[in-house]
């Protein structure tokens, strides 16, 4: 534990504001996120979860605040560096390249990393790589490596998703909504998935509905409501908070129960 | 056979250059954008080579090795000018750039020959050294339609998005693509012209845009083999409809048409779809036949439309 609590955290964000014109989509959040852990946002519809993981993975520019990864700085990179920096995401829907087999959408992640400069990564075999296997093999996508994506359940073309996002063997793993669309045991796998790669000290930080998936997988929630910070701490605490109540269930319905 | 050959030379030789000219369309293509202007790059070519063989009477290698770095460079200038431009306003953008050619061609002077254009531009140029041309370019663009090239090709036509989370920038690789479409493009009008010996304004017109674009899409946009058989039979099918006499626009119209309609991935994607249907891939057929030339374009559209790009931003 000593080590986390000396070492920068993976991901911090800090008085992260996102405004549009005068929409301010988020206003002022922040979060610290350690090495081995798995962080939750939660957050009903409209309150800005994804306008900020659109921020912390540069697709959107930051109206205020900084962002870094491993104590550097990042708000102004380019989107496409922050994959060499070890920052990996999934979408909120499903983006696999359809001209592509399940195969070569992984290896696509892990693209980056070919050894032996562009010319001889282009030029050379096209062996998938060890991360590519490992990644295929986690994942349980083994049997169905040659398939097209169009040939994929949706469960299983999110766990392709997944797949890509690990090939690039990320220190920071970003999951838009990564069970949308599943059934409860595909679910279960998924979440037991990230607790493993937590328990190798991976970093993850998930934006879900499903708030039972929550609190089963993450340590730390984070709630947002109106693109401000609403409640943070374990996931029960974040849960029971009058205020998490309020703006997913409604101000009357507290007052009854 | 030697008669044959000898009597169908200039369709044979059209063939490689409509191969190329094709190629220059198809390039930025697999990439999602949809730019005309390695037409007018043929005739940025076509006049460079011209005039470098008339004037300083260079070797045809020295002429045609100009003209493609010289359309490279204005290719990538071109794709700074129209960065921001996407979809139709982007294709609206390539054409105006081969009008202005061919007006620059028209008023160039004792440079361009004005409206009769240049003639007299003998060359050292052979037929071998054409389809020597043709096979290499063939050889290199085949190197990126395999491995991790390819996936980066796929990523940034399909989801540009995704690309930049995956690494790959997107605009360095659009920009290449111009200068690559330039290139190819001046290499065709190049060498038509010192094959030819000849060059004119009339030849840069709307005709050679609709040609080079409908080799592509009969042929097969995903490959370079899509573009050879586009330009096979779209160099020979009008010589083969003569005998249809005063019919002969109306069946070639039709042919068309239909082509269109029962072969959205164009001639190669239908022989690959037969091919996996074959061996028993029956749902692999099923992606072949999306055409996502479509999807990618409709998408570029909505953001040119002002729409938010997809996913992510609540």
């Amino acid at each position: 534990m000593t080590t986390t609590e000396t070492a920068p955290p993976v991901l911090e964000a800090e008085d992260v504001a996102v405004h549009y014109g005068g929409i301010k989509a988020v206003d002022g959040f922040g979060l610290r996120l350690p090495a081995g852990r798995i962080y939750g946002i939660l957050g009903p519809n409209g309150s800005g979860k994804s306008t900020f993981l659109a921020a912390v993975t540069r697709l959107v520019p930051l109206t205020r605040g900084r962002l870094l990864i491993d104590g550097e700085e990042y708000h102004t990179a380019p989107p496409t560096k922050l994959a060499r920096r070890g920052l990996a995401r999934t979408f909120q829907t499903v983006r696999l390249l359809p001209e592509l087999t399940v195969l070569q959408n992984v290896q696509l992640g892990a693209d980056l990393h070919a050894p032996g400069g562009r010319l001889r990564s282009w030029l050379g075999r096209d062996r998938p790589s060890e991360a590519v296997e490992e990644a295929i093999e986690r994942t349980g996508l083994g049997d169905v490596r040659d398939a097209w994506p169009t040939e994929l359940s949706y469960g299983m073309a999110r766990r392709v998703e997944i797949a890509r996002a690990l090939a690039s063997r990320p220190r920071l793993l970003l999951l838009d909504e990564p069970t949308a669309g599943m059934n409860h045991s595909e679910r279960q796998e998924v979440s037991e998935l990230m607790r493993k790669l937590r328990d190798e000290g991976l970093a993850q930080l998930i934006v879900e509905h499903d708030v039972q998936m929550m609190v089963d997988t993450c340590d730390h929630l984070v709630a947002m409501n109106s693109g401000t910070l609403v409640a943070e701490g374990s996931p029960q605490e974040v849960v029971s908070h009058p205020a998490v109540q309020e703006a997913y269930l409604g101000k009357r319905w507290r007052s009854h129960a | 056979m030697i008669g044959w050959y000898e009597a169908n030379l200039v369709l044979i030789e059209a063939t490689f250059l409509n191969f190329l000219l094709a190629l220059s369309i198809q390039v930025p293509l697999r990439l999602g954008v949809f730019s005309f202007a390695g037409v007018g790059s043929y005739g940025l070519g076509a006049y460079t080579a011209a005039i470098l063989t008339l004037r300083y009477d260079v070797p045809a290698f020295v002429a045609i090795g100009a003209a493609v770095l010289l359309a490279a460079v204005v290719g990538y200038l071109f794709s700074l000018l129209v960065a921001r431009l996407n979809g139709l306003y982007l294709a609206m953008a390539t054409i105006a750039f081969v009008l202005i050619i061919a007006v620059l061609a028209t008023n160039g002077g004792e440079l361009t020959g004005g409206a009769n254009g240049l003639y007299g531009a003998l060359s050292d140029l052979t037929t071998g050294g054409v389809v020597a041309v043709c096979v290499v370019v063939a050889v290199l663009l085949a190197l990126t339609e395999r491995g991790p090239l390819r996936r980066r090709i796929e990523a940034v036509r399909e989801d540009p998005e995704l690309s930049l989370s995956m690494g790959i920038g997107v605009v360095p690789m659009r920009q290449m693509a111009f200068a690559v479409s330039g290139a190819l493009g001046a290499c065709a009008g190049a060498m038509n012209a010192l094959l030819r010996t000849t060059v004119s304004p009339e030849e840069i017109n709307f005709h050679l845009i609709v040609l080079a674009l409908t080799m592509v899409i009969i042929g097969g946009s995903r490959s370079w083999i899509g573009a050879f058989i586009g330009s096979v039979i779209f160099t020979w099918l009008p010589s083969m409809l003569a005998s249809a006499g005063r019919w002969q626009d109306v069946v070639y119209g039709v042919i068309i048409i239909l082509a269109a309609i029962f072969m959205p991935t164009g001639l190669l994607g239908l022989v690959q779809t037969l091919y996996q249907k074959l061996r028993g891939r029956r749902s692999a057929a099923v992606t072949a036949e999306a055409p996502a030339d479509d999807t990618a374009e409709e998408r570029a559209l909505l953001q040119a439309l002002g729409g938010e790009s997809r996913g992510g931003v609540q």
